[in-house]
């Protein structure tokens, strides 16, 4: 099957430093793959190119056998890729519901003057439907900001799925949980994995080798290795430079 | 305790009352301050530059863009209408309409040019080009009157149905102003409920994420820059028909700072605030300049203070505390 997110060569220098270098990737509609790698080694820049945040060096990006490198951000959201952030990104003063209604309202409509916002029923519905995948509906007219920060992290994920992406990117998202959120975060990613190509980026091995098919290690910007969790487990180099003396 | 808790609960559930309707407790207490102000003149004034403040609320309180050249589209719209009824059609409707238009206008060139720059390089750029304009007008004397300012805009009268409203009385005036600001309170309600305002809000909260999300951020803010010009600039016309005159001053940064001056006494983001911010200075200016030529230092001091204890301006103060018994 032909691949839905491919890269080509891609690399970005930062001044000397080159954060990713020839990194040549490619996802399969409806697969789950991993990337890891120690800190620094390129990660989320990797997913800045893909989205168009950033411009590479040189290199291509192709998305449904279609060349986005050089798209804007925008116009790559609006192919059907969306990232959730490892810094999380929400909007703080807004309600829960509203932080999910507003980023599925970007499908529809950006300049409607003079409608009410509140009668879009179809919009809440669909939010409410991910307020509830998510865990958060409960929650839905409390304050962003006053989320706890397990909370937080899911609803990042929340509006990356109200836009209603074909690819979506996760940077992170048990970054900072405890053991309970992290069950329960595995457990969504699960769920949202039947029907979704997600692009998963992880520290916790346990995380990584339970939920994903495919696992690429980045290492100085660099492709280190690719293959299934068995395959990464026994590959000499990968436990060298990353996995040390973590037991998995 | 159950009585204390009896005792301090009805003014937080005010608060809540009027702040979630906010219109229908704004335009009340319109029809109560011409009454309550020491002359009906000030009342005028003040919703007046309340509506320069609600529009210019939409730059800052809702789209979190912070604006020092707003005297550019208040000062435009001014002239703009007092040129067209001097020269054009003395009809107040259109006078007042085209005042409205320059001022859009103004505010979607200058917006174009402004609103690429983030923070501190946009507060700069629109006060260089609001300086421009102020400097363009002063050395226009044929069409603006330069230093004089604009002189002698006619009293065109007001009819209705062949009826003819005498406006030009303070009260009558007053009346005639707050069909304009009431007007424009319903419209941008409108708006900011609409779909585009969530999208306002959502760019004030997290731009980055908002663009991530699909939204041509730069167009939303462009947008709500043009309808801030535009609000700007039909508070600008009443001014000039409420003055007969239009003076340079309009066009001056100090006019810039006074109106932010006034959303931040008042409070951001809410309909209530600048007309409260603006009320308050109002009435101080009015009274202290009675009082003493060097008024302005009394009122610096109390704007500081305001800042620096009062950060959420006057109602976010009020609605804050009626909040805090909760948690």
């Amino acid at each position: 099957m032909e691949a839905l997110l491919k890269t080509i060569n891609l690399t970005k220098n930062f001044g000397g430093l080159s954060a990713v270098s020839n990194v040549s990737f490619s996802i399969r509609k409806g697969d789950l793959q991993t990337i890891i790698g120690p800190n620094g080694a390129g990660k989320s820049t990797f997913f800045k190119l893909i989205t168009g945040e950033i411009k590479p060096s040189s290199g291509q990006v192709l998305f449904l056998d279609q060349d986005i490198t050089s798209l804007p951000q925008t116009k790559v959201s609006h192919l059907g890729i969306a990232v959730a952030y490892q810094i999380t990104n929400i909007f703080p003063m807004l309600t829960v519901l509203e932080n999910v209604r507003v980023a599925a309202q970007s499908r529809k409509t950006t300049f409607n003057l003079w409608s009410k916002a509140l009668n879009h029923k179809a919009l809440a519905e669909e939010s409410l439907a991910i307020l509830e995948l998510i865990g958060l509906a409960d929650f839905q007219g409390d304050t962003a900001a006053n989320l706890s920060h397990g909370d937080r992290k899911r609803l990042e994920i929340g509006i990356a799925l109200a836009t209603k992406p074909k690819l979506l990117l996760l940077d992170e998202p048990t970054a900072g949980l405890s053991p309970h959120e992290t069950r329960q975060t595995i457990e969504l990613i699960k769920k949202i994995a039947e029907g979704l190509t997600i692009v998963l980026v992880e520290h916790k091995m346990k995380v990584v080798m339970e939920v994903s098919n495919t696992i690429t290690v980045l290492h100085y910007g660099k492709l280190l290795a690719q293959g299934t969790p068995d395959d990464i487990r026994n590959n000499e180099e990968v436990r060298r430079v990353y996995l040390g003396g973590v037991k998995c | 305790m159950e009585e204390q808790v009896q005792k301090q609960s009805w003014w937080p559930k005010l608060v809540k009352v009027v702040s979630d309707h906010p219109l229908v407790f704004i335009i009340l207490f319109f029809f109560i301050i011409p009454f309550i102000m020491p002359y009906k003149a000030l009342a005028t004034q003040i919703i007046i530059w309340g509506l320069f403040a609600l529009g210019y609320n939409v730059c800052l309180g809702y789209t979190g863009m912070l604006s020092f050249g707003h005297a550019a589209y208040f000062g435009v719209g001014s002239y703009t209408t007092g040129i067209v009824l001097i020269r054009l059609w003395p009809n107040i409707w259109f006078g007042i309409f085209c005042g409205m238009l320059m001022g859009a206008i103004t505010a979607f060139v200058l917006g174009y040019l402004c609103i690429k720059r983030r923070g501190i390089y946009f507060a700069m750029l629109t006060m260089a080009f609001a300086q421009l304009i102020y400097f363009l007008a002063f050395q226009w004397v044929d069409l603006t009157g330069g230093d004089n300012g604009l002189r002698n805009i006619p009293a065109t009268p007001v009819t209705l149905f062949g009826y003819d409203l005498h406006i030009y009385e303070p009260l009558r005036f007053y009346f005639f102003v707050l069909f304009f600001v009431i007007l424009s309170l319903l419209a941008l309600n409108r708006i900011l409920e609409s779909p585009f305002g969530q999208v306002l809000q959502a760019v004030r909260e997290n731009e980055p994420r908002a663009k991530s999300c699909g939204y041509e951020t730069t167009n939303v803010r462009w947008l709500a820059f043009v309808i801030s010009g535009s609000i700007s600039g039909l508070a600008g016309g009443l001014h000039a028909i409420y003055l007969h005159f239009v003076g340079i001053d309009s066009l001056y940064w100090t006019t810039s700072g006074q109106v932010v001056m006034m959303t931040l006494l008042g409070g951001m983001g809410s309909f209530i605030g600048p007309f409260i911010g603006a009320g308050i200075f109002l009435y101080l200016e009015d009274m202290l300049s009675a009082l003493t030529s060097n008024w302005m230092i009394f009122l610096g001091v109390i704007f500081v203070l305001c800042v620096l204890f009062f950060p959420a301006g006057v109602w976010g103060t009020i609605k804050n505390l009626s909040t805090r018994k909760k948690d």
